[in-house]
């Protein structure tokens, strides 16, 4: 068989993998939702100021909370099944154009994280491996330990009172200037603008993380045989260093991304809100105090998704970094 | 004989003509950004009186009078409006010529429309303040006759576009109310037209270029923004990102250094029609508070004005009956009740336990209690810890409790599982609509927030009630209500703490903010910037 369609197949059954375990996300995911005090009803009337009991009773009819827990798990996954992911009552829209609508934030805000810090990251790692105790290496390996170590939110704030408010390089928070409404390629760089600063914050993190991360690694192999062989061979040690230690080196951080993309969306929930950014974090933070348990349940799908997807992907990376892995 | 509404009139043509003569330093143009916290869950003003719908709403609908920063009704979709003597007939003579956002006129069946089948059935204080409205009659396309059962003289001051908007008849009837696409999408008679709703960012509101209002409104936009996190919120104000902040979008801890700089403005104006009142709520049906003893020992011990300069940062006034101050304007609001000192009485509180038989234990202990807070805020929280301090000096030994909103309000209203419940009440321009829901025993209403869930019940306390909302005579109706607040002092089913001052925040070039009694609950008609 080819490598190609061993490949195919390979995705395919991993896919298929995923569908009970996706199942079981659903199912844990609504009994414990249901597990919290209070109702979406609840909330909506405690805002309104009040409401009368039937009132209140009518809308849980309407929500379809008033039958009992299996049958609304029963509709819940009957919908899932046609792809419906059913309907945010709080925000009187369907949970899919919701999720939707806050996913595109998210994979930006995600994405460019990704990219910054696991980039910068290999690289700080690379200098700090090759530079082994000397002032470079201490130099970085000090940055890494103190962003590892300040938390998030306030690392944002710092970054909005220096870089927006004093030196007024970037805009406090948000997505885009809404005063302004751009269109076109000004509002593309108008939104690249707004997303510096979120994504420094977040990458910091991540950032130190990988660093030391490759930092040990490149230092793990740099020991190995075939580095020993490699050089016996009589290859310059910059091609040592860059072709096979490397290499070989960035499977453990490869492996961290992919388990880490699953936190990033966790912990982006403090920069969203930090620095009002609409994505699917701030989304689910919200939801889950307004108990409103559909548009919860579509977001905790699709991050599952998300990370089954990128899992697969990783795999496949590492299989294209060390053929040795193969996929079956 | 019907009394003429002259004083109305007159009001409305001085007004027009004051903003005639003033057109010249007003500037036309301009958007402006304010902050909306939290992200509302609708924009359904007609079913839910949430304070961030309050924000946007408004700007859109338009009520049946308006109220000016004195809190006089002043006309707004009413030319005119008339009450008869027996104060059974109110008659509304309606504006012409107006027409909603999408073209289609204003008429008096908008009105029937939105207090009979609306107002009246799904609005939260609705059912409260149309109770007495039997029909609306509509004899013309511009006239609407209100007949009432009893006289209802607090109705007149529920009229404004925050408490009753007035809604098309033509896009809701018919529909499910309560998921009609105008929820999301509202469409008025206001002074802006919603435009765009981008979740989780902004509300987007333009210029209605047709409003009934000669030269207004003055701004080409209004956009609310949601910032979750409050120093974001205070830095975006400081940089002029946003330039209107209300109802504490600003934390009062920030507001203490933004007051400083030039380009930033603060007030406590714009909250009298809302009138929010502090205060602690009881569970008197079971032990330690079904005495009112302990309750007004409570009264006694802490220290309101502590409170205010040390967690409110000197924003609030103490509270000094069950009715805030500002009902003075109105003649209801009584002096000198028992109970609320001006400095906390620790050996009156203690001599009061004392001869209830509430006698300290071998650890100074006389009672056991868990304080509920409520969870709008770290503010909060920071009170209990005083109280917890405070009332310990009495030996009443307290656990705080803080908890998640929708948790909080089942706990409370619903299982009626708490002792005491630390809370706030908007007492609103009239007793009937904000004070009666927490007092009477037709208000103990399992599983319906923000009413009598202290389930106090006093027989003769209801009546007075009864009749005080009916009274139309003002002299007679203060001396109903001194009666009320003198029970209401001495059997202290509820603590109240002090008057609240929420902080309005806003850019200094901004003028005009506050021209409604609503503050940012008003239309922002004649808002303008000066630069």
């Amino acid at each position: 068989m080819s490598q190609t369609a061993k490949r195919l197949r390979y995705v395919l059954k991993r896919l298929l993998q995923a569908l009970p375990i996706i199942l079981a996300i659903i199912i844990v995911n609504f009994f414990l939702l249901h597990m919290a005090e209070g109702d979406a009803v609840d909330v909506l009337a405690g805002e309104a100021g009040s409401a009368t009991p039937e009132y209140m009773a009518e809308l849980r009819k309407k929500f379809g909370l008033d039958q009992p827990l299996p049958v609304q798990l029963l509709v819940y996954l009957k919908n899932v099944i046609t792809l419906d992911l059913g309907y945010s009552f709080r925000h009187d829209m369907p949970v899919l154009d919701l999720v939707l609508d806050r996913f595109v934030p998210t994979l930006l805000l995600m994405v460019s994280t990704i990219i910054l810090a696991v980039g910068v990251g290999i690289i700080l790692g690379l200098l700090a491996a090759t530079g082994l105790n000397s002032w470079r290496d201490t130099l970085i390996s000090v940055f890494a330990l103190v962003t590892y170590a300040t938390p998030l939110f306030w690392v944002g704030l710092m970054f909005i009172v220096v870089f927006a408010l004093n030196l007024g390089w970037f805009p406090t928070s948000g997505m885009e200037n809404i005063a302004m409404f751009y269109e076109g390629w000004d509002r593309y760089w108008d939104i690249a603008h707004h997303l510096v600063l979120p994504t420094i914050t977040l990458s910091l993190f991540y950032l130190a993380l990988y660093t030391r991360l490759m930092r040990a690694s490149m230092l793990e192999q740099a020991g190995m045989d075939y580095v020993t062989t490699a050089r016996a061979k009589g290859l310059t040690e910059r091609r040592i260093m860059f072709v096979h230690v490397l290499r070989n080196a960035l499977l453990p951080v490869v492996t961290m991304a992919g388990v880490q993309v699953g936190a990033l969306i966790g912990g982006s929930v403090i920069v969203e809100s930090v620095f009002a950014w609409p994505g699917l974090g701030m989304l689910a933070f919200e939801s889950l105090f307004a108990r409103d348990v559909n548009l919860l349940l579509g977001i905790f799908l699709l991050s599952a998704m998300l990370v089954v997807a990128v899992n697969l992907i990783v795999d496949i990376i590492y299989s294209w970094l060390d053929p040795r892995i193969e996929v079956e | 004989m019907r009394i003429r509404n002259w004083m109305g009139i007159a009001l409305g043509i001085v007004f027009v003509a004051l903003a005639g003569l003033s057109a010249h330093a007003q500037k036309a143009g301009g958007t402006l950004v304010m902050l909306v916290q939290p992200e509302p869950p609708s924009l359904a003003s007609y079913q839910s009186t949430s304070g961030p719908i309050g924000l946007m709403a408004p700007k859109v609908y338009d009520g049946l009078l308006d109220y000016d920063k004195d809190l006089k009704a002043v006309p707004s979709l009413a030319e005119s409006w008339t009450v008869s003597d027996d104060g059974k007939t109110v008659t509304f003579n309606l504006r012409k010529g107006v027409k909603w956002h999408d073209g289609k006129p204003f008429t008096s069946a908008d009105v029937q429309f939105t207090i009979m089948n609306v107002l009246k059935k799904i609005h939260p204080r609705g059912p409260n303040s149309f109770k007495e409205v039997m029909e609306i009659e509509t004899p013309d396309e511009s006239t609407a006759i209100f007949k009432l059962a009893n006289p209802a003289p607090y109705m007149m001051r529920s009229f404004g576009s925050y408490e009753s908007p007035i809604v098309p008849k033509h896009l809701l009837d018919g529909q499910d109310l309560k998921s009609a696409s105008i929820a999301n999408k509202p469409v008025g008679t206001g002074p802006f037209k919603f435009v765009e709703w981008k979740k989780g960012q902004y509300i987007r509101l333009d210029k209605n270029e047709d409003y009934w209002k000669e030269g207004l409104p003055y701004l080409d936009r209004i956009v609310g923004r949601f910032i979750p996190d409050a120093s974001t919120r205070t830095a975006a104000m400081e940089k002029g990102e946003v330039h209107y902040g209300a109802y504490g979008a600003i934390p009062n801890v920030d507001v203490v250094r933004l007051r400083e700089l030039d380009s930033i403005g603060v007030t406590t104006d714009g909250y009298a029609m809302i009138n929010p009142v502090s205060l602690i709520e009881f569970n008197t049906t079971k032990p330690p508070f079904d005495s009112p003893a302990i309750r007004q020992a409570i009264s006694l011990t802490l220290d309101r004005q502590f409170l205010i300069d040390n967690i409110w940062f000197g924003y609030g006034k103490p509270a000094t009956s069950a009715l805030s101050s500002s009902y003075a304007a109105t003649g209801l609001y009584a002096e000198g009740m028992p109970n609320y000192p001006g400095k906390p009485d620790l050996e009156a509180a203690k001599k009061v336990l004392d001869d209830a038989g509430i006698k300290p234990d071998a650890n100074g202990v006389r009672a056991k209690a868990t304080l509920d807070l409520i969870p709008y805020g770290e503010d909060w929280r920071r009170a209990g810890e005083y109280m917890k301090q405070a009332l310990g000096d009495i030996g009443i030994q307290l656990d705080l409790r803080y908890e998640d909103v929708p948790t909080w309000l089942k706990r409370v209203y619903a299982n009626y599982d708490f002792s005491m419940n630390v809370n706030y009440f908007y007492q609103l321009p009239d007793p009937v609509l904000g004070v009666h829901r927490h007092y009477g025993t037709d208000q103990i209403r399992q599983g319906t927030h923000f009413v009598n869930s202290s389930r106090y019940s006093n027989p003769k306390l209801d009546a007075l009630l009864e009749s005080g909302a009916k009274e139309p005579d003002a002299g007679k109706r203060g001396a109903m209500y001194k009666e009320i607040q003198e029970i209401l002092a001495n059997d202290m089913p509820v603590v109240n703490l002090h008057e609240m001052k929420f902080l309005t925040v806003f850019n200094s070039k901004l003028k005009g903010h506050d021209a409604s009694g609503f503050g940012a609950y008003g239309s922002f008609d004649q808002t303008w910037f000066d630069e």
